[in-house]
């Protein structure tokens, strides 16, 4: 019920975020949820400042650039996106930590059972998948050749490929043992 | 290769996210019919192949690398509906538990990654196939990669003009498409080779062992 | 050879992995690591073959330190690759070259060694695998396939051979050929395994983690054998109920071919 509640509010915050432009507006909304996360927020912050950097620097630099030669530049606008898309960041990672919104789906067996069924797979996929990156390190020279990185990485595809159908049918059966299915075959 | 949280504009994410609902809805119907009890099964280990394929690097010439999308892979091996629906997935689980990508710009994403990049990757396969198998999966990989770029660049690109205040200042994204398309497409011609590569040799592995299973 | 001082490690921020790991091991030594699932093992062993660094601690490797700075040299970093070896415990993610005869000599070859094409021959040999030095490795049985890569490490003629759980998915006789294989090997040796008459055979000192991922026990083999207690603390043995002709009683218990 609570992870219900987490997720609409979360979405209804995302809509408001994209439907306000008023940038003092935008701001309030960004102080206000700062306070609300407490004391996770300046770590929260952090992460989403990061996961921003990159894009959001490249718009605003060349935004600035452009709009400098043209003579139009309105720092209200970077100021307006960088702080949008700031909030909307931080909004999802304190969802994220909040929250398992896969909880919200239990509305629905099918969808819930998809989700949790994922991202198990995807959990074990990942390590496995590190381990093909590390073995290659392991008996390669410091810069790794680019056909070594493509071989390996074809490897490391079809390994999963070969691996997720293998896994499919296995599911399938084990939810088909234990009666998951309705009508009989 | 996806567009972050805020800068698409709700003019354009709430109608992406209806046709977006409808395609997943029928996708996901049609699979059920033709896989039956696989096939959900079959779209969570699909949907973590998928994962996984956005998770390898690719090098590009200059010391760069990338990470793949694997749509091709998914779309020639699988069809254009289970590349759609793992696509979206992928989308939806890295933001809603990994907090990365973006909710609002999600539908627009998976339309031009999934929808349209798997149909391109899918057309291509089939059309050159007969010519030449593996001319045809690399054509496969570069077209679905920068299919999908192209719209969403166009996405990006009509924000300004979707989305501004009263004095023409942009709301979301300030670039035009005179920008976003070559900032878009000049690297990811590049990146599409990188791709088409992967496209080659997964598939090409993964012919060889189902030839020598015999099935 | 290898010394390891207070080493700590955790993947996420609250739940650590090891902490305080400290030992030594000179060149020569048959090293077994046990400790129960979860307990460090494998990011112990990335940790000595430089794949992953610890958050906290120091690893000296022939008395250099070993660190992201120091295997950034790219003389030191091919040196290091050659002189220590490891064998991942699935060995698909090992492979990847078109041939088997390829994958063993892909390391001697990009390490820029003497002669790649002739250790694979010899190895392949070695390791009674030469009528498949031809064969595309994918299709091999995972038997097969922990030859092709114990091959390919051995064609380095490495220092030290780092093992995770390599008798895991083995049937028992790959296993009795692998230990005879190993203990005849005249490599330094670390060796994982949860499977304590196994670890018996793979070496002779045995280090323990415990399941609070610090070192419980450090020394001669046979001395943790016969320590109930630490083996218990360690999740090694179990205590189970059994029942003999109606008379029920409770003993130490490892359930080794699990
Ligand atoms: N790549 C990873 N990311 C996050 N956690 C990991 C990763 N690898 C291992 N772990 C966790 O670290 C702990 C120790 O793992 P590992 O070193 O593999 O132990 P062992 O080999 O003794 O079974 C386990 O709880 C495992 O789940
Ligand atoms: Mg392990």
């Amino acid at each position: 019920m609570k992870d219900k509640a987490a997720l609409l509010l979360y979405a209804a915050a995302v809509l408001c975020v994209t439907l306000v432009h008023d940038i003092r507006f935008l701001a309030a909304g960004l102080a206000a949820t700062l306070l609300f996360s407490g004391r996770s927020a300046p770590l929260l912050a952090a992460r989403a400042g990061r996961a921003i950097l990159v894009f959001n620097g490249i718009v605003s630099v060349s935004y600035a650039a452009l709009a400098l030669l043209r003579g139009a530049f309105q720092p209200e606008f970077l100021l307006r996106m960088n702080l949008r898309v700031f909030l909307l960041t931080y909004l999802a990672f304190l969802l994220v930590s909040r929250v398992k919104p896969f909880r919200a789906l239990s509305f629905s067996p099918a969808l819930l059972h998809l989700f949790t069924l994922t991202y198990g797979q995807i959990i074990v996929f990942r390590r496995l998948f590190d381990d093909f990156r590390l073995a290659l390190k392991s008996r390669s020279p410091a810069r790794i050749g680019t056909r070594d990185l493509y071989r390996n990485a074809g490897a490391a595809g079809s390994f999963f490929l070969e691996k997720a159908l293998h896994s499919s049918t296995e599911i399938a059966d084990a939810m088909r043992s234990r009666g998951f299915f309705r009508d009989p075959r | 290769m996806h567009i972050p949280d805020g800068f698409i504009s709700p003019k354009m994410y709430v109608p992406a996210y209806v046709a977006a609902a409808g395609l997943w809805s029928y996708g996901l119907g049609r699979l059920r019919r033709n896989l039956d009890d696989e096939a959900i099964p079959r779209v969570a280990v699909l949907t973590a192949f998928s994962f996984v394929l956005m998770m390898i690097l690719l090098p590009l010439p200059g010391g760069t690398s990338v990470h793949a999308a694997g749509i091709g892979i998914l779309a020639v091996l699988f069809g254009v509906w289970t590349a759609f629906l793992c696509v979206s997935l992928v989308l939806l689980l890295q933001a809603l538990l990994f907090g990365s990508g973006g909710i609002t710009s999600l539908p627009v994403n998976a339309l031009a990654m999934g929808l349209i990049g798997g149909a391109a990757a899918a057309a291509a396969y089939r059309i050159l196939r007969p010519l030449h198998e593996r001319a045809a999966l690399f054509a496969a990989g570069w077209l679905s990669i920068n299919l999908a770029a192209l719209v969403l660049a166009i996405a990006l690109g009509a924000q300004p003009s979707l989305a501004r205040s009263p004095d023409g200042t942009p709301l979301f994204f300030p670039f035009g498409l005179s920008v976003t398309i070559p900032a878009v497409m000049i690297p990811h011609a590049i990146i599409g080779v990188g791709e088409g590569a992967l496209t080659v040799i997964v598939c090409g592995i993964f012919a060889r062992l189902a030839k020598e299973r015999g099935s | 050879m290898i010394r390891v001082e207070g080493v700590a490690h955790a993947y996420h921020a609250a739940r650590p992995v090891l902490e305080g790991v400290t030992f030594e091991i000179a060149g020569g030594e048959k090293v077994v690591l046990l400790g129960c699932n979860g307990s460090g093992k494998t990011t112990l062993l990335k940790i000595l073959d430089g794949l992953l660094f610890p958050d906290a601690g120091l690893y000296f490797f022939r008395g250099k330190k070993i660190d992201r700075r120091t295997l950034a040299d790219a003389e030191f970093h091919r040196d290091f690759r050659r002189r220590v070896a490891f064998l991942f415990q699935n060995p698909d993610a090992m492979i990847f070259n078109p041939t088997v005869r390829d994958e063993i000599a892909f390391g001697p070859r990009r390490l820029g060694l003497e002669g790649a094409d002739d250790r694979a021959e010899t190895w392949a040999r070695n390791l009674g695998i030469a009528p498949l030095l031809d064969r595309p490795p994918f299709q091999l049985s995972t038997g097969e396939k922990q030859k092709v890569c114990l091959a390919a490490l051995l064609a380095l003629e490495p220092e030290v051979l780092l093992l995770d759980e390599p008798t895991g998915s083995l049937d028992p006789r790959t296993t009795g050929w692998l230990v005879d294989f190993l203990q005849d090997l005249s490599v330094t040796t670390v060796t994982t395994t949860h499977n304590l008459s196994l670890g018996a055979e793979l070496g002779e000192r045995a280090l323990v983690l415990s399941e609070k991922h610090t070192v419980l026990y450090d020394g001669a083999i046979e001395g943790i054998l016969g320590d109930e207690q630490k083996l218990l603390e360690a999740n090694l043995v179990h205590i189970h109920r059994h029942r003999h002709a109606g008379v029920e009683h409770r003993h130490f218990h490892s359930h080794d071919w699990e």
